[in-house]
Order: structure tokens, then C-alpha cells, then sequence
């Protein structure tokens, strides 16, 4: 019901007891504190899904942003092809429509014991069921150079916002003939197709301003998602732009020279007029310090419920989870939300439970004219979330296939983005 | 969705009622409350369909689901069961029969938001 600034909150809280603000206690009924920490995708759907569930529970969204900018869709922003505003969404609907509360502020300190939140404004929160959406953090220094600085130079503009505008312009900026050197991450990752679909529309926007300039990929992996469709679409569209360079063949991608603008491999340097460095990934910071993540640096959780496997009574979901087989994708993070949500409806109540229906799916543009679809289906009934269904996209579609799921993802990002925050 | 299906010469237009299936959005958007109230699975279904399609209703890319005839919804998912290969196959594929007949009666059970008394 309401949007509470973090200094607001703080003073508020520090006066008295945080509880006082706790909608538990404010409705002075028994109803289940239910705290969510991070207002991506899949915090705001777990969020608006628990308050749609059950009239039993008070929800309290933890999130320092005032609004998200998604990241999937941005590059269609680094090709000119979409506004940086339509990809901004609030959170004033989800604290109208469905009572959520919305607390800006950053979450420090998870007690269990205690069943607690901290947040920075010194505010501590008092909960029943906590869930952790903290998406992902970036392994800095495993290339050698390249640290949090390093980004105002090097953009990673793997969570949006204004990394992606930093690469908007120095992209803009970039004179026709100039080489554009992105460096591809290894798995897990936050969107597997996400990259090659970048290089795809950065290249549109030098076919169209700067018909001389170059795209270099340099990959940590060997393979990638799509990489059969992608080549096809690179030779369709952008024939001689775009080289894709394996780890096998560099070596892997080892340091970089901040000031040169360049990425070493393990036997070259690469010189770059702008580079786009996408580095390794683990669940967020908070997930870390929380205990919540293993040595893999992600998260593992019962597929059931999306509790974690480390510290039970807390969930963890989307991209920090260690959710199997299943990627990490706005979609997916969505999808577990919602079965996260159903869960703790279901225990709280008591009521039944029913089987969960996981799923992943994509719309990949590659050119205004031209985008590949995906669905993935999951089973979770043997402990483990694996694969049941794939689909994807075929080399040799006709090319009205390729135009109508231009039109279907543009109407999926509209509803999608809805179903999240609206 | 690039719901494209086969129908073997049935009327039924598989392509537009895929969308149908998923299209649960409205429902949540007007009565969401009707999901807290009783554990709906028909509801928690259509959650799935939510994540694609409109909840206003609107065929915008992706075809509304809303206000659809309930033996027409439930054809349209069991054609893209047996369908080629689509997004839609693949969510198809992840219902039982039962799980079809409750989300189609969830959802053909919802009328577009101007439609409600």
C-alpha cells in the first residue's frame, strides 16, 4: 500500500520498532510477515503472486531502486530500434493494486535466527517467510584488470541501467571502421543467448551509421545457445561483420588494459575502439554473505518450493538460484516465482499443493525484420529440474515466420512486463 | 508465442487459440483475488499463459485468450499437443488432460474487463 523512501523508513523504524510499520502489526491481525529482497522480475512477481494468493499474508518488497530498467530488450536500445524509457518500469502498481509494501532500501544482513532483515538505514525487519531474489553479482578481477571501475570504461551493461547508456554512446561515438570487441562470458549466465543477440543488433546499427566498422566476439566457451541459428543470421544479415572467436582458439580471455581499451587472450591483444566486457557470474552479493550460495557461487534450492537447500525458511529464486537445468532468464525467473509463491500460499494455509509447471521461453531479435523464438518445459518431480521439452527455432524458416515472432515479442515484452509489475 | 499448428483440417484455428490457453492475464488483473480464495489450481494454470499474454484483452502481438468458448480452448491445446513443434507444443505438452479441462474452464470462466457486470 505504500512506497516508503529508504530515509523515510529509516527514521520511522529507528524511533520505535520496525514491527510498528510491519503491516502485521499495523492490521493487528495474524498475518504472515512475508519480506522479499529485490525488485527484479522475479522478486516483484513472487511479490504481487503471494499478495494475490492468500488474504493472509502482509508483503514487504525490499528494493534500493525507485524503478527497474529490464535488462532483456536493451540491446534493442543499442541499436536504436527502442527507447531507453520503455524499458523503465515501477513499482507504484503493485503497492496500489495488490498492498504490497514498497520499502527503498538496501538489504545488509540476513539473521535467520532471529528471522530478521537489516537494512542500511540501520531498520530491521521482522519476518515469516523471506524470500531472496538478488539476481546475479560479477566475478571482478577473474579477468585480470578489469574491477568495478574498469566498467565506467569498459561497460559490462549486463544489469541495465546506466551501463547500457554508457555503451549507447560510446557506441554512437565510435568512428565508422572502428572494432567492436565483446567478450563473452562462461556458464552459467545470465541470458545464454543474451550476447550473440547483442552483437546481432550492433551490428544492424553499424550496417545502417558505420558500414565499416567490425564486431569481435571473444568467448570464454567454445558453444553457445543458438549458435547454429545465430551464425546462419549473421550471414544472412551482416555477411563479413561479425567473427566469433572460441576459447580454444584464444586461450581464454585473460586480462585487459583499461586504458588501451584492449582484451588480452592467452596469446593476442585485442585493440577495441569499444568494448563491451561481460564477465563471469554468481548469485548476488547478498546470497553470498547470507550463506545462501555453495562453492559454485549459486544458490541451491528444493525445485518444490524454491527453499533453500542452505538455510531453510528462506527461498531463494531466479537468476541466483541454482535451479538445475533450467537458464537463467527473466522468463524463467517469472516462472519460479510464481511456483515459489504458490508454495508458501499452499503452506501457510495449509492448503494443497499442486504439481509446479516450469518453463523458459525467448524471443531472440536479430534484425528488425527477424527474430527466433524458444520454450523450454521443466519437470521437477524427481528432486532435480530437468528438461522435458525444447523448442527452438529452425535455420531455413521462411522469412514471414521470422517477421511474425518480431511481432510476438514485442507483444510478449507488453504483457510480460505487466504480469510483473502491473 | 509462435504458436503455428497443424490442425489436419479441423476449423479450429490452433495458431489463435494457443494464445487463448495462455492468455489468462486478464483474469489476474480483475480477479485475482478469486486465486487467494481457494487455492485455484485453475488459476495457478493460467498463471503460465500470464507470463505471454495481455490481460487487457487485446490481441497485440500475441493473441488474446479472453472470453473464449471453453471446448474450443480445450481442442486448441489439444491440437498443439499434437501439433509440430511451437512454443505452443511445448506448453501443451507439459498439461495432463486434467490439468487442460481446469485451465480452460478458469479461463473461458473470465470476461474481458468491459464485459464484466
Amino acid at each position: 500500500m505504500s512506497c516508503w523512501t529508504r530515509r523515510e523508513f529509516g527514521c520511522i523504524a529507528g524511533a520505535t520498532c520496525l514491527t510498528a510499520l510491519t503491516p502485521h502489526a499495523v492490521s493487528g491481525q495474524a498475518k504472515a510477515r512475508i519480506v522479499v529482497i529485490g525488485g527484479g522480475v522475479g522478486g516483484a512477481t513472487v511479490a504481487k503472486y503471494l499478495a494475490m494468493s492468500t488474504a493472509t499474508v502482509d508483503v514487504t518488497l525490499i528494493e534500493p531502486k525507485q524503478r527497474y530498467t529490464t535488462c532483456f530488450f536493451s540491446s534493442l536500445y543499442l541499436a536504436g530500434l527502442r527507447s531507453f524509457e520503455s524499458l523503465i518500469h515501477g513499482y507504484e502498481r503493485l503497492a496500489q493494486r495488490y498492498g504490497i509494501t514498497i520499502v527503498h532500501d538496501s538489504a545488509t544482513i540476513i539473521d535467520p535466527a532471529a528471522k530478521t532483515v537489516e537494512l542500511e538505514s540501520g531498520a530491521r525487519l521482522p519476518y515469516d517467510r523471506l524470500v531472496v531474489a538478488p539476481g546475479i553479482a560479477f566475478k571482478y578481477g577473474v579477468i585480470e584488470g578489469y574491477d568495478e571501475a574498469a566498467t565506467q570504461t569498459l561497460p559490462h551493461a549486463w544489469t541495465a541501467g546506466p551501463q547500457t547508456m554508457l555503451l549507447r554512446q560510446q557506441l554512437e561515438s565510435m568512428e565508422d571502421g572502428g572494432v567492436f570487441v565483446l567478450v563473452a562470458p562462461p556458464n552459467p549466465f545470465r541470458c545464454p543467448p543474451g550476447p550473440y543477440e547483442r552483437a546481432s543488433l550492433v551490428a544492424y546499427y553499424f550496417k545502417q551509421f558505420k558500414p565499416r566498422s567490425k564486431i569481435l566476439i571473444l568467448d570464454a566457451k567454445d558453444n553457445f545457445f543458438g549458435q547454429e541459428l545465430f551464425q546462419d543470421a549473421w550471414g544472412r544479415h551482416y555477411p563479413g561483420m561479425i567473427e566469433w572467436i572460441p576459447a580454444q582458439f584464444t586461450g581464454g580471455i585473460k586480462a585487459v588494459d583499461v586504458k588501451g581499451r584492449s582484451v588480452k587472450t592467452a596469446g593476442d591483444t585485442f585493440r577495441a575502439a569499444v568494448a563491451n566486457i561481460i564477465p563471469p557470474q554468481m548469485a548476488g552479493q547478498l546470497a553470498q554473505h547470507a550463506g545462501l550460495a555453495d562453492q559454485s557461487g549459486w544458490c541451491p534450492i528444493d525445485p518444490m518450493t524454491f527453499e533453500s537447500k542452505l538455510q531453510p525458511g528462506i527461498h531463494v529464486i531466479g537468476d541466483a538460484a541454482s535451479a538445475g537445468e533450467m537458464s537463467k532468464s527473466a522468463f524463467a525467473s517469472n516462472s519460479q516465482a510464481k511456483v515459489c509463491a504458490f508454495a508458501i500460499a499452499a503452506s501457510l494455509t495449509g492448503s494443497e499443493r499442486f504439481p509446479p509447471h516450469l518453463f523458459n521461453s525467448c524471443f531472440t531479435i536479430v534484425a528488425p525484420d527477424d527474430a527466433m523464438s524458444s520454450a523450454i518445459g521443466y519437470q521437477a518431480a524427481t528432486g532435480a529440474i530437468k528438461i522435458s521439452d525444447l523448442f527452438l527455432s529452425k535455420v531455413g524458416e521462411d522469412a514471414e515466420t521470422r517477421r511474425r515472432a518480431v511481432r510476438e515479442a514485442d507483444g510478449w515484452y507488453a504483457a510480460f512486463t505487466e504480469d510483473v509489475f502491473g | 508465442m509462435s504458436a503455428k499448428c497443424r490442425c489436419d483440417g479441423s476449423a479450429v484455428d490452433a495458431r489463435a487459440f494457443i494464445a487463448l490457453l495462455i492468455c489468462a492475464t486478464p483474469v489476474f488483473l480483475v480477479t485475482h483475488e478469486s486465486l487467494a480464495a481457494d487455492n485455484n489450481r485453475g488459476a495457478q494454470l493460467a498463471a503460465t499463459c500470464v507470463a505471454c499474454h495481455r490481460l487487457d484483452g487485446r490481441d497485440k502481438g500475441i493473441p488474446s485468450i479472453i472470453g473464449l468458448d471453453e471446448g474450443k480452448l480445450a481442442g486448441a491445446l489439444q491440437a498443439f499437443k499434437l501439433g509440430e513443434r511451437s512454443i505452443m507444443h511445448t506448453v501443451a505438452l507439459s498439461l495432463s488432460s486434467e490439468e487442460i479441462a481446469t485451465v480452460v474452464r478458469y479461463l473461458a470462466a473470465q470476461r474481458k474487463e468491459t464485459e464484466r457486470p
